[in-house]
């Protein structure tokens, strides 16, 4: 067996040298020294190095001599077998041993040196991810300029250079990108205004003044003068002082501006109500401040508020009503004589005569509230009650009969009935009163129009018309059942009917969200026995349901919001019976029964 | 200049107790109490003070909140110049980085409290996306940093990268003898192994280890396609097997390296453009409130 050594050198211009020589045994020594059989002139590798030993015929050791090992294939060992058909790389120093063996020859060892590798450097940056992706600071400068340009840059440039034009709901803003700077959704209200930022911001750094509100809010009502709420709303707290002196340093309007109140962006939807502190801070304790004040104190709707004052006309002759404390348990004077409970009875003449006219008109059972009030068409209120539509189906002023026909007096015109029961005297009575085909004076009438029939109306016989005038008035005349008599320059005449179909002034009751109430869990009409009786509830039929905002255990908790509105409807300003104020009509309207004045 | 042994001894065990406190553990967890503190206070005043219709960032509250958040944003942020001036004391880059960490970690309710919970596709929300990106991103960087380290250390088995290197060059060496004899069709199977560079992988083969196109796993494939022949028979494809096999082993490890470093190293390409990112959008977030006032 025997080692081949090649040894290859470069010349200076590139030549390679090989020599080749022969080492005829089974061991070899790898050093710097020059008496090995591998003579490696480097510093780094020891004089005597390592030894090679052939152990079969391509088995092949490697074994450190000394304390300092040597590469196989780069990796530092100091013990290393290996097969020489497969051949491996040793390295020591700067020299590299290729050791190989070409089927049966003999083991060749090769050696080499390897220049000094300025590769590698960047070949160890190969394993950090930085070679792999783009720069971090690249990255970041990217990042940086897309956001500042989309989301800055755009929306400030096209707002800067827009043409100013009056603000409208229905067209879209010019400004670029500003969608992106929308907190949220607008409410329902502001919907329209959802593509367009700078109808309600106007100037940049500016915020949204009162007056730009009012571009289209133009007919909202102030809550109250200027100097009066401020002097309502008395000092403000420290932490509101504090909280409105970094507020205005950053230029918002101060307390009382519209935004105060009124938050935008909250998400779509109705615009939040107004929480009930906004109004308990100045109504809470409004009389200590402002002492000319007709409002009681209010607060908190369950703990303090003051009872509901009605508006009422108390006095025969009383031409505007006035409110009145439902507390003072007030009597109504509306001019009409009308007992609920006599109308609402299960049994009874009422009752009878309803059921008699059956259900093709609309009855056929006892009456029911409905039967007369007729609810308005958006189940709010309810309309007045009219005599033609709602009492002359039973209160007939069927007075007569002509041929096939009636003669009706006309109602709410007293000198036209009396003109009529006059005129009635000097008309030929019909054949069947005459008497023309009977010799007893006259066919009776058949069935209801009988004599003491339900729709027999006894206005006296002809000759005693006057009589009969004058009884129509009477407490127990066709008039005189529901109206109070009385003289008006000297002639006869009813007093006026005054139906209130609005009984709050600075509130609200809507009918249509209490449907599920009976009408007589809140009005006792089937107990009440006469018209001067106010059936309206008082506060704490209402408690029984609704309380203040935070009570958690009501079944229905209520702002102020619920009931009130701080801005006067109809935008005529503050309420009309505000001190210090022209007093104006009441906006709720009178049911006047029209009657023509001699 | 001499010191005094006392001193001396006193100042060494300074410097380790410096030497192997972590920074999460920085004082006791110092920071970790003060970021705690700050959190409970944000959450409890949350519930505490009642802001109508609904909490949102532009209640008094809600500014309060967001200005807390947008100087601990750009003060985390400085953390990238502060790191490359190192000094010791109260102030000491540990102290800088345990604080860095924590407070961070509290920007997460502050700022969620700060959104008072409404988010859209807005400017608004894209800072606070990018604020958890940000934040997120640290956590997974801490995890990583406590983790991987060892696993780097535990694969490298005692090789410096530079020898990982070398040993494949070794190996190519004797591959490009090895494989003289073969015909064109294997010569040009060992040619595209050889010239496929080490470190030409993009970070998707980086993160998942898989690299499907590698020439030399395609190669091995070839020559391997009879394992029952012995070594060292008179096919000189059979030491070209070998040495592609071995050219694998040392490839695999190398491969395995880059998996960790790019684990460790990923979370920072994250961090710091969304960091830069996220000063951007909160200077668009902040302007454009008060632009639209």
């Amino acid at each position: 067996m025997a080692f081949l050594i090649r040894t290859i050198d470069t010349t200076a211009d590139g030549r390679e040298i090989v020599r080749d020589r022969k080492v005829p045994t089974r061991t070899v020594t790898i050093g710097r020294g020059a008496d090995n059989d591998i003579h490696l002139p480097d510093l780094a590798v020891e004089n005597y190095h390592a030894r090679l030993d052939q152990l079969g015929d391509s088995k092949m050791r490697v074994e450190a001599a000394g304390t300092l090992g040597f590469h196989v294939d780069g990796r530092v060992t100091k013990l290393a077998k290996f097969d020489a058909h497969e051949g491996v790389e040793l390295g020591f120093g700067s020299f590299r041993l290729l050791v190989s063996q070409e089927s049966d020859g003999p083991i060749t060892v090769t050696i080499s040196q390897a220049l000094p590798d300025a590769a590698s450097a960047d070949a160890l940056a190969g394993f950090s991810l930085a070679s792999a992706l783009p720069g971090k600071r690249v990255m970041a400068w990217l990042a940086l300029g897309i956001i500042l340009f989309a989301f800055l840059a755009v929306p400030i440039y096209s707002n800067l250079t827009r043409t100013k034009v009056e603000p409208s709901i229905a067209e879209a803003g010019q400004v670029a990108m500003d969608a992106s700077w929308s907190t949220g959704a607008l409410s329902q209200a502001h919907h329209g205004l959802e593509d367009n930022c700078e109808a309600c911001h106007a100037e940049p750094f500016v915020a949204v003044r009162d007056e730009t509100c009012l571009t289209c809010h133009k007919d909202i009502g102030d809550h109250a003068d200027k100097p009066r709420l401020a002097k309502g709303r008395g000092p403000m707290s420290k932490g509101d002082a504090l909280q409105w002196a970094v507020a205005e340093t950053f230029g918002k309007e101060g307390p009382g501006s519209c935004t105060t109140c009124h938050t935008e962006h909250e998400g779509a939807g109705a615009m939040e109500p107004t929480p009930q502190q906004f109004c308990s801070d100045c109504h809470g304790t409004l009389g200590a401040r402002l002492t000319d004040t007709e409002l009681a104190n209010a607060a908190d709707f369950g703990t303090a508020h003051p009872q509901f004052k009605a508006l009422l006309t108390t006095t025969p002759g009383q031409s505007d009503p006035t409110r009145v404390s439902l507390g003072d348990k007030p009597k109504e004077f509306n001019g009409l004589r009308f007992p609920h409970d006599m109308h609402l009875a299960g049994n009874g003449g009422v009752a009878r005569m309803a059921i008699n006219l059956g259900s093709a008109k609309g009855y056929g059972a006892p009456l029911v509230c409905s039967d007369c009030h007729t609810p308005t068409a958006d189940g709010a209120a309810f309309l007045p009650v009219s005599m033609e539509e709602d009492c002359e189906a039973c209160h007939s002023l069927v007075y007569d009969k002509v041929g096939p026909t009636f003669r009706t007096l006309r109602h709410g015109d007293v000198a036209q009935m009396q003109a009529d029961l006059a005129a009635m005297d000097r008309s030929p009575r019909r054949a069947a009163a005459s008497g023309l085909s009977g010799a007893e004076g006259g066919r009776r009438r058949p069935g209801a129009f009988a004599q003491g029939g339900l729709y027999y109306q006894n206005f006296g016989r002809p000759v005693q018309s006057l009589v009969a005038i004058n009884r129509a008035l009477s407490r127990d005349g066709v008039c005189g059942e529901c109206h109070i008599p009385t003289t008006t320059n000297g002639k006869p005449d009813v007093m006026p009917v005054k139906l209130q179909d609005h009984y709050l002034a600075h509130s609200w009751f809507d009918h249509a969200d209490h449907k599920q109430e009976q009408c007589t869990s809140c009005h006792k009409a089937d107990t009440s026995e006469t018209s001067a009786d106010v059936l309206l509830p008082g506060i704490s039929t209402c408690r029984t349901c609704h309380m203040g905002e935070k009570a958690q255990s009501a079944d229905v908790p209520s702002s102020c919001a619920m009931c009130h509105s701080y801005h006067p409807r109809g935008g005529s300003g503050a309420p009309a019976n505000m001190p210090g104020r022209k007093k104006n009509p009441p906006v709720d309207s009178i049911a006047f029964l029209e009657r023509r004045t001699p | 200049m001499a010191t005094l042994p006392g001193q001396d001894e006193n100042f060494r065990e300074q410097r380790q107790a410096s030497d192997h406190e972590s920074f999460l553990s920085h004082k006791r967890m110092r920071w970790l109490k003060i970021a705690l503190v700050l959190c409970l206070v944000a959450v409890v005043s949350y519930f505490w003070i009642d802001v109508t219709p609904r909490h949102n960032g532009g209640s008094w509250y809600g500014y309060t909140l967001g200005t807390i958040g947008a100087g601990l944003i750009v003060w985390l942020s400085l953390l990238g110049i502060r790191k490359r001036n190192m000094s010791a004391g109260r102030w000491s880059l540990k102290a800088w980085t345990s604080a860095h960490v924590y407070l961070g970690l509290a920007l997460i309710v502050i700022g969620t409290l700060h959104t008072g919970f409404q988010l859209g596709l807005n400017v608004h929300t894209l800072a606070y996306v990018l604020m958890m990106v940000v934040i997120l991103s640290g956590i997974y960087g801490i995890a990583v940093y406590a983790t991987l380290p060892a696993a780097l250390s535990n694969n490298s088995k005692e090789m410096t990268r530079k020898q990982m290197v070398e040993a494949v060059a070794a190996i190519d060496r004797q591959l490009h003898d090895a494989a003289q004899p073969l015909g064109r069709e294997d010569s040009d199977l060992v040619i595209a192994a050889l010239e496929q560079d080490t470190f030409d992988w993009g970070i998707g083969a980086r993160l998942s280890g898989h690299y499907r196109n590698c020439t030399t796993t395609r190669a091995l494939n070839h020559f391997a396609s009879d394992w029952s022949r012995p070594v060292g028979s008179e096919e000189p494809a059979d030491k070209v097997r070998a040495l592609l096999g071995r050219r694998k082993n040392q490839l695999d490890q190398i491969r395995r390296h880059m998996r960790i470093k790019a684990l460790l190293e990923v979370w920072l390409y994250v961090h710091i453009p969304a960091t830069i990112a996220l000063l951007a959008a909160l200077t668009a977030h902040i302007v454009s409130v008060f632009y639209y006032w």
